[in-house]
């Protein structure tokens, strides 16, 4: 590619000032060094990376060669996409090592080997984990299995069977398994349990800052760290075998052949002695056990069996299992000089307390952060003019206490005052109330989970976490216009924020995209009466058909009761009386209510795949749709979406519920045309909103899509996907029936999971759209 | 329409109910002072069997009207009926509570419209008084009048909400699903089950909970629990069983019901 050619494209995607000049120099340099469909595959790719992270940027184009030699230019997206993932969810250091194991973590996926992927996997693995466990743990592909409290590692596929099935269920157990390690413990995270853990040797007297990790404390007392961990991590196994059985007997019971099979599977031993063999004789046993076969203890060295049967009789503990490591280990020291590991039990996997310390803090940190938002956005803003009683009752505040005093003697101006904030405490309970002055004010389910958290971490509520948190509170109350969004200037001039669903983090990013609304200027032309024209025959047909759906409002005389008296059946009655005969019971007219209170709105794409027949369909339904509403009387209304980038998704109006059906909205519907891309989420959740507010008995939010929601940036495949569902799923519980008519050729692999398989349809002829449009609408509302 | 009679709605039996925390003695309380009741909680958590509870323990009818959008005030307050020539006053559900001093209880009450909840206002605060405007009478409710109303918060559609001139009336009670321990035995009970066997039941409900924000508008409820439960006592396998009570009754996504399924064939 030519130099001059390449600057011009590079400085699109990064602006010249953001680049020195050697880094400019350089890039230009390699890029040229490309052929031109590469280089501008690498442009891409960079315009992705870049906003997202320079250093990963330069990265990226440090390995680019090395990861050249592996792949196809067309893979470098799907490459790029999984160093994102990897930077996204460990940082630059995950990305590099991803990176550098191309072979490894990228063509694997490729390739498809046989047997079943995490990947696909995952659909049904994640709901159950998160039921099981009831937190939104991750699911990573990783060598072995393990965990580091926050994500279940699990191996990227399993190939004991044939059948997906069968290993499903091998992933389903190695998932419960590792769940079964974070519930009980195995990293003794939990203060109020670990405070009880004694061992000889312990260095710190003083733990309850507990800055340190109890079991780095533990292994440090070993020569052999080695095998400490291995004989910890084993006897952890037995206990979470012994909750498992306790908590998923079904479970255990369905994998009981699979049991047999590792068993057959583990390594025979040579030599009857030795270290590696009095663990390796234990882990049989346990398959044993699991397997079903119920004979026998696990007999050899007969301190070590009586080890064991206490963990497997379900009585150990954390403290338990502490004091059970060492004796082992001292035993096991008698029996050998040398320790040569063998592999792990395959459900068992990997010890990593390190990265669980490392996790245990990120998250100490990150509830930190949250208890401290959420708490002052519950208390009162502080009082104009409050500042320097503020300063004085900082001073005032006991440093380091638990729980502070109610400090009614602290400031005669308690009603403003935050500062007395309180969480009121008994040990063993978690905090529900907070006390404000005099007034407990029950704490909200979030806080108090955030709470209970803390204190399970930390063991108590640290008292500057509320005195922060009411520092901020008055800080807000005191220069209310100074908010985090304000902050970024001019980047929120125009549009609207919303949030957009991240499924990695099973949360929202916040104000992540801005929605800007357009106005589509009618175009004067030959569309619509050709269209008109095209359909004339069903379009009759489809009035009539829409016509009898017409909302029914009528009195229906005659009934046994009613709103009011039936002035006629009356006066035949009395008149029946007075001849003596025996009058009519049915004397009263009802209103038959058979309102058609529906508001339908429709969202169409606009996106630049729409061009040509389809764009086309889509123009031509809109026109048959308007006019058999025509007839129907319904609300609605109809926008476009596309957009680019989070920054610029866009909707344009084309007819609003209030406005009617003129040629000037027949302009609008001539004028749609192919834009950008398919960000789904913002649009569907502004509709959301605007459908909301509209007082009708059934509200309706029809899409009608040619495919995937993708975006310029990594608005793509699953997350895109995510994303989508999250917003319809918001969408469907704000009270809105959202449905999707799609003309994607593969829709079926996503549409099902995105959007539940009842609400959407599938349209492979695309000249069958325009009729099927207002017929679907039909049944949709009869 | 037949005027019902009062006797009808007493509650002969003890219904069986296990106190969740202390909603016996707020309810007691409320109604020793006249001040009406609002039950907030999931479908199928036990408001409508805590209601049958509370009557049997204070010996008062209980009338319950199941709330829907078609209800007219008249459906609640009472009509003329014409019959044998002759027209007849008909008292509604709650003019029947009101003037033999029963529990009026309203299931579900945002199901109904808005401005048929209106009518129940006065008689909500501090002046306990119905106007039957066709009559041009004026009741006051007796001391053992009491008015319930339950809602569920889960649907949180902005038409389905409680006013707040209505809502700020009531002494609100949450009844949230028991404790493990209490649903255990209150599952065991009703659907005649063994102890371990609820648990399990129990459990699985749990971790249907815990999918609420995934794509599930609802856990699974004590009711479907029991439900459950009555399968398994008849014969039909646990794991069968659940999938046609808790699976399918919970969700439609292809996804959602595998992942549910293998929940169930974890614990039974």
């Amino acid at each position: 590619m030519e130099k001059v050619a390449t600057a011009l494209s590079l400085q699109r995607v990064i602006p010249d000032n953001q680049l020195n000049e050697w880094e400019h120099e350089e890039l230009i340099e390699q890029l040229a060094g490309y052929d031109e469909q590469l280089a501008k595959a690498v442009l891409e790719q960079i315009a992705i990376i870049w906003p997202v992270s320079h250093a990963l940027c330069f990265a990226f184009l440090e390995q680019l060669h090395n990861g050249l030699l592996c792949l196809e230019t067309g893979q470098l997206a799907e490459w790029v996409k999984g160093i994102l993932h990897a930077y996204e969810a460990d940082g630059l250091r995950a990305a590099r090592l991803y990176m550098a194991d191309v072979e490894n973590n990228f063509l694997c996926q490729l390739r498809g080997e046989s047997g079943l992927t995490l990947a696909e996997a995952r659909g049904r693995l994640a709901p159950y984990v998160r039921g099981i466990s009831g937190r939104p743990l991750q699911l990573e592909p990783a060598a072995a299995a393990a965990t580091d409290t926050a994500t279940i590692f699990l191996p990227r596929d399993i190939t004991f069977y044939r059948e997906p099935a069968a290993n499903f269920q091998v992933y389903k157990l190695l998932t419960t398994f590792q769940w079964g390690f974070i519930s009980q413990d195995l990293y003794c995270q939990q203060q109020a349990r670990s405070a009880a853990i004694h061992f000889p040797g312990d260095s710190r007297q003083q733990r309850e800052g507990d800055h340190d990790d109890i079991l780095a404390r533990f292994f440090n007392t070993f020569a052999d760290q080695q095998l400490a961990q291995d004989i910890y991590h084993l006897l952890q196994t037995l206990r979470v075998a012994v909750f498992l059985r306790q908590e998923f007997p079904g479970l255990l019971r369905d994998m009981q052949p699979f049991f047999g099979r590792l068993l057959a599977d583990r390594p025979e031993l040579q030599r009857q002695t030795g270290i590696s063999y009095l663990l390796e004789k234990i882990r049989q046993w346990l398959l044993g056990q699991l397997s079903g076969d119920k004979a026998g203890g696990p007999g050899g060295h007969p301190l070590l069996a009586a080890l064991v049967e206490a963990v497997w009789s379900g009585r150990a503990d954390n403290a338990a299992i502490i004091t059970a490591t060492r004796s082992f280990y001292d035993a096991c020291c008698q029996a050998g000089p040398v320790y040569e590991p063998l592999p792990a039990l395959l459900f068992q996997g990997e010890f990593r307390p390190g990265e669980a310390h490392r996790v245990r803090l990120a998250r100490r940190e990150n509830t930190k952060q949250k208890f401290i938002e959420a708490l002052a956005a519950l208390l009162p803003p502080q009082a104009s003019g409050g500042e320097p009683q503020e300063a004085e009752e900082k001073e005032a505040k006991p440093p380091g206490a638990n729980v502070l005093e109610t400090g009614a003697s602290i400031t005669p101006f308690r009603h403003d005052k935050a500062e007395q904030a309180e969480a009121l405490r008994q040990p063993g309970e978690e905090p529900r109330f907070i006390c404000l002055d005099d007034e407990h004010l029950k704490l909200p389910e979030e806080l108090r989970d955030l709470a209970r958290e803390i204190e399970e971490d930390l063991g108590g509520l640290p008292a500057f976490y509320i005195a922060s948190a009411s520092q901020r509170a008055g800080g807000q109350g005191k220069s209310p216009a100074r908010g985090p969004l304000q902050e970024e200037g001019e980047a929120l001039q125009g549009g609207l924020l919303y949030d957009e669903w991240d499924f990695r983090r099973q949360g929202f990013r916040r104000n992540w995209c801005r929605l800007h609304r357009k106005q589509l200027h009618a175009v004067t032309g030959t569309f619509v009466g050709n269209t008109l024209e095209k359909y004339r025959g069903q379009i009759m047909q489809l009035k009539r058909q829409f016509e009898m759906l017409r909302t029914r409002h009528l009195f229906v005389g005659r009934q046994r009761d009613g709103e009011d008296v039936d002035l006629d059946a009356l006066t035949e009655a009395c008149a029946d009386v007075r001849a003596g005969l025996v009058p009519s019971e049915r004397l009263y007219v009802r209103l038959q209510r058979d309102v058609r209170d529906i508001a339908a709105l429709f969202l169409v794409d606009m996106s630049s795949s729409t061009e040509g027949w389809v764009g086309t369909a889509l123009k031509e339904s809109l026109v048959l749709l308007s006019e058999a509403m025509a007839a129907l009387g319904d609300r609605y209304a109809i926008y476009g979406f596309s957009g680019m980038r989070r920054t610029r998704s866009e909707i344009y109006h084309i007819k609003g519920f209030a406005e009617s059906y003129t040629d000037e909205i027949r302009g609008r519907i001539a004028a749609i045309a192919p834009v950008d891309y398919t960000r789904m989420g913002p649009p569907i959740r502004h509709f959301t909103g605007v459908l909301s507010k509209l007082d009708a008995r059934v509200r309706l939010l029809i899409i009608l899509t040619d495919g995937k929601p993708e975006d310029y940036d990594d608005y793509k495949g699953e997350y895109a996907i995510e994303d989508t569902r999250h917003a319809l799923i918001e969408a469907k519980n704000a009270g809105i029936h959202p449905f999707c008519i799609t003309i994607d050729r593969q829709a079926q692999d996503y549409m099902g999971h995105m959007l539940g398989e009842i609400n959407y349809t599938f349209i492979n002829d695309v000249r069958k759209l325009p009729i099927r449009v207002p017929e679907i609408y039909r049944l949709l509302t009869s | 329409m037949q005027s019902q009679k009062i006797e009808e709605h007493f509650i002969a039996e003890k219904p069986f109910y296990l106190p969740q925390k202390n909603e016996l003695a707020v309810a007691l309380a409320a109604y020793a002072n006249g001040l009406p009741l609002l039950l907030k909680g999931p479908t199928g958590s036990g408001k409508t069997r805590f209601m049958q509870f509370l009557a049997w323990t204070i010996k008062r009818p209980l009338i319950t009207v199941s709330c829907h959008d078609d209800l007219s005030t008249s459906d609640l307050v009472g009509r003329y009926l014409i019959r044998g020539g002759e027209t007849i006053w008909a008292d509604g559900p709650l003019t029947l509570a009101v003037r033999h001093g029963a529990i009026c209880y309203l299931d579900e009450v945002v199901e109904a419209r808005k401005d048929t909840t209106v009518v129940i206002h006065p008689l909500a605060d501090d002046r306990r008084q119905l106007a039957i405007e066709k009559r041009g009478e004026l009741l006051t409710a007796p001391k053992e009048f009491m008015l319930a109303v339950s809602y569920n918060p889960g649907y949180q559609s902005v038409l389905k909400d409680m006013k707040q001139s209505t809502r700020q009336r009531f002494v609100a009670l949450e009844l949230d699903y028991p404790a493990p321990e209490l649903e255990t035995e209150i599952i065991r009970h009703e659907a005649g089950i063994d102890t371990p066997l609820a648990r399990s039941l129990v459990r699985i409900a749990a971790m249907t909970r815990g999918l609420k924000d995934s794509g599930l508008q609802e856990g699974a409820s004590t009711r479907l629990l029991v439900h459950a439960g009555l399968l398994i006592r008849e014969g039909i396998p646990p794991r069968e069983a659940c999938h046609v009570t808790i699976t399918e009754a919970l969700t439609d996504d292809h996804e959602l019901v595998g992942a549910i399924d293998e929940m169930v064939s974890s614990v039974v």
